[in-house]
């Protein structure tokens, strides 16, 4: 049932004619005799008055069974229309009158449903209430103040709610404490108000405790209402946006994905050394830092996890975090060097990256990008015991004959830097004998005395290699123009003899 | 360039040694389409492209039309149920037995890569390997290999825990890396191309090519912690 714009008063009784099917009149008659006939027909209109909605007022999705969100609904152009011409005949509205301007003006500058004036309609009647007693009671009048009191602080009490309640529909952006102190003090008004009414009754007997218990719960709903209309309202608001945002991640990690497929592109056909090629990169490198970062625990795929948690979690860690200091250095260099960095890094960094290590890294990969160029692998394992370090080039090699001039760089600042940090760095012939391969190895602070491995140190053969020469590594470093050796100073057992050859 | 007796050639292929006279029979799945044919442009002369399918049920319908001996899949596919590439290899595997599945992406994120190796693809590649080094890595998976990308290998060292310096007991254990697999892995993280590895380690290219597919088996088949949780998280168990 709604009522329509075109009314008398508030519309209730064409409303309610339309809605029935009877002759508005026979409604209206009715309900004239009902207000003569002890005031019944006249709290009956009020009640439909506040709980029904306006005609157009309401789109679909209040749903009949959210009664007191509709009631609330309810514009204040309705509001003002019905209070205006019915201040004559509506007790409420007298009071009610001195909010309409107010109330008009707070329509016209909120488009969306702001809440009808129901805390001033309740307080109005509080008021009234109150206000005639006196007048009552002044001209000799016998009133019932065991029933007018107990009125008056239920009415204040719904009051409040209301008004917190219009105040959670209007979005206003409250202090829950705030929210709950009100709803609380209104709780206790309902209450209070509703067991003071039948607490001072003077015929207590079974019905007026059922009625009371009734009522206190039908206030204790009264006021919890609104709580429960928000509680709901957050849920689908909730669902909805977590909705759209799958939406949109998915709709990114698409477009990502594309543009990613379009810089790898640029990079095979313009050829690894053109210009093109190496904006292609530095772009690729950078979307991918943004969208990758932070989910190294596997969270979500590229846009999702870059839209919300990602984005957050890579913007603090990165200053701090090896493998990203070291693609970071890569990128410098892959500026001004034709050169591409292949930065792999494996084990859980944690902590923040020792400048030394990073400055010695750094170094290594400089003199990679300097006399090599092209593919540069650089790959980073954080063990429990050790950080080891290796820079792989393709180039020409060092030759000894260069050791002289080009040594100097990599003896101060990559051999004697990591020695004074405590840790090793080995400069060899790549894989194969081609190109250079430089190892730095770092002890975990921590973990170098405390934490004794079972299974270290490390039995493998490529790791063993620079275990032992982390072990020996000042011996070593004592005397860099050693470090260019045999591919593998360890003697290695021959295949068949290889301890798990057998499988498979 | 494709063929029209496409059919019946890949039969005769199978289980002889990739890049016989008719060539390497592949599908490209991926969803650009500037990429596929950047990609088909760039693969060697004895790859053959049979084909080219842009979305999941796509892939999957000319997969098994086509029974191709290696197909090169994108991760991230349109259509289907929304799993992508491993929702290919899913479907299109066991209607196409003889067919190997080698996955290209730009992703470098975890899952992506975890997912489509559990479903059951033979290698991970990046897609900003050039046309030879794909060739190459198709040519490897035909021939019944693993492929591994630095990335990967920095991946499983990390997953398996070899990093932290555990190292399997016994040949069946599938929650960890052998001491011998834990060095491959370890030179292919490096850089280092499968005869290069065998060069640094002093084995045989076929011993090494062992390895990884022991490797790839246990990231298959491994019920590791790492694993299972990022599997979990994707819902792919």
């Amino acid at each position: 049932m709604t009522r329509p714009r075109q009314r008398i008063i508030a519309g209730v009784c064409a409303g309610f004619a339309e809605h029935t099917g009877l002759s508005v009149t026979v409604v209206r008659s009715a309900t004239l005799l009902l207000v003569l006939a002890g005031g019944s027909g006249a709290l009956l209109y009020a009640w439909l008055w506040v709980t029904t909605p306006t005609e157009t007022a309401n789109p679909a999705r209040f749903g009949a069974g959210e009664l007191p969100k509709a009631s609330l609904a309810r514009p204040a152009p309705g509001y003002a229309g019905s209070s205006g011409s019915g201040s004559g005949s509506d007790s409420g509205s007298g009071l009610g009158g001195p909010a309409d301007a107010a109330a008009e003006r707070a329509a016209a500058a909120a488009s969306s449903a702001r809440s009808a004036p129901i805390t001033e309609i309740l307080l109005g009647l509080a008021l009234l209430a109150a206000g005639l007693t006196l007048v009552a009671s002044r001209l000799g009048a016998d009133i019932p103040l065991a029933v007018v009191i107990p009125a008056i602080v239920v009415l204040s009490g719904t009051a409040l709610a209301w008004r917190q309640f219009a105040d959670i529909r209007g979005g206003s952006e409250q202090h829950s404490s705030a929210l709950l102190v009100r709803a609380l003090g209104a709780l206790v008004l309902v209450a209070v108000g509703i067991l003071l009414f039948f607490v001072t009754s003077d015929s207590p007997d079974g019905w007026t405790v059922v009625i009371a218990s009734a009522s206190v719960l039908l206030g204790v709903v009264v006021v919890i209402a609104p709580w429960l209309v928000r509680l709901s309202r957050d849920l689908a608001d909730e669902r909805a946006g977590r909705a759209r945002e799958a939406e949109r991640a998915e709709i990114a990690a698409h477009l990502h994905d594309s543009v990613l497929q379009t810089l790898a592109l640029i990079q095979q056909k313009a050829g690894p050394q053109s210009d093109a090629a190496r904006l292609a990169r530095a772009q690729e490198r950078e979307l991918r830092e943004w969208l990758f970062t932070g989910t190294g625990t596997g969270f979500g795929t590229g846009g999702g996890a870059g839209a919300d948690g990602g984005g957050g979690a890579g913007s603090g860690v990165p200053d701090v975090d090896l493998p990203t200091a070291l693609r970071r250095i890569g990128a410098e260099l892959e500026a001004d060097f034709p050169v591409q960095f292949d930065v792999v890094s494996a084990g859980a960094s944690l902590g923040p990256a020792p400048d030394g290590l990073l400055a010695a890294a750094r170094e290594a990969m400089l003199n990679a990008a300097r006399h090599a160029g092209g593919p540069v692998s650089v790959y980073l394992e954080t063990g429990a015991t050790a950080v080891s370090l290796s820079v792989t080039d393709r180039g020409p090699g060092f030759r000894l004959d260069d050791v002289p001039d080009d040594r100097h760089g990599v003896r101060e600042s990559v051999i004697g830097r990591m020695r004074r940090l405590g840790g090793s760095a080995l400069v060899r012939p790549g894989p194969g004998g081609a190109g250079t391969e430089i190892l730095l190895t770092l002890p975990t602070a921590s973990a170098a005395p405390a934490v004794p491995d079972p299974a270290a140190p490390h039995p493998t053969n490529s790791t063993d290699f620079v275990m032992k020469t982390h072990l020996t590594g000042p011996i070593r470093a004592e005397n860099p123009a050693l470090s260019v050796e045999s591919v593998r100073p360890d003697p290695v057992q021959p295949d068949e003899a290889d301890a798990d050859g057998s499988r498979s | 360039m494709s063929e029209p007796h496409a059919a019946p050639d890949p039969r005769p292929d199978l289980g002889t040694a990739p890049g016989t006279a008719a060539g390497l029979p592949v599908v490209i799945v991926d969803d650009h389409s500037i990429f596929r044919s950047g990609l088909r442009a760039e693969l060697d002369a004895d790859i053959r492209v049979l084909g080219e399918a842009a979305t999941v049920d796509e892939a999957i319908e000319l997969v098994v039309a086509l029974q191709p001996r290696v197909v090169l899949l994108d991760v991230h596919l349109p259509g289907g149920r929304g799993g992508g590439g491993s929702e290919v290899i899913h479907d299109a595997a066991h209607r196409a037995p003889h067919t190997l599945f080698l996955a290209l992406s730009v992703s470098d994120a975890a899952d992506d890569v975890v997912r489509v190796i559990r479903a059951g693809a033979r290698g991970y590649i990046t897609k900003s390997s050039s046309g030879a080094e794909v060739s190459e890595a198709a040519r490897r998976v035909a021939g019944g290999d693993a492929v591994f990308s630095p990335r990967l290998a920095g991946f499983v060292l990390d997953a398996f825990g070899a990093v932290a310096g555990e190292t399997a007991e016994t040949t069946e254990e599938l929650d960890r890396l052998s001491a011998r697999e834990q060095e491959v892995m370890r030179l292919i993280a490096r850089g280092y191309t499968y005869k290069e590895v065998a060069g640094s380690l002093f084995i045989s290219p076929k011993t090494v090519e062992t390895h990884v597919s022991a490797v790839l088996r246990k990231l298959q088949l491994s019920s590791r912690y790492e694993l299972t949780a990022w599997a979990l998280e994707r819902k792919l168990l």
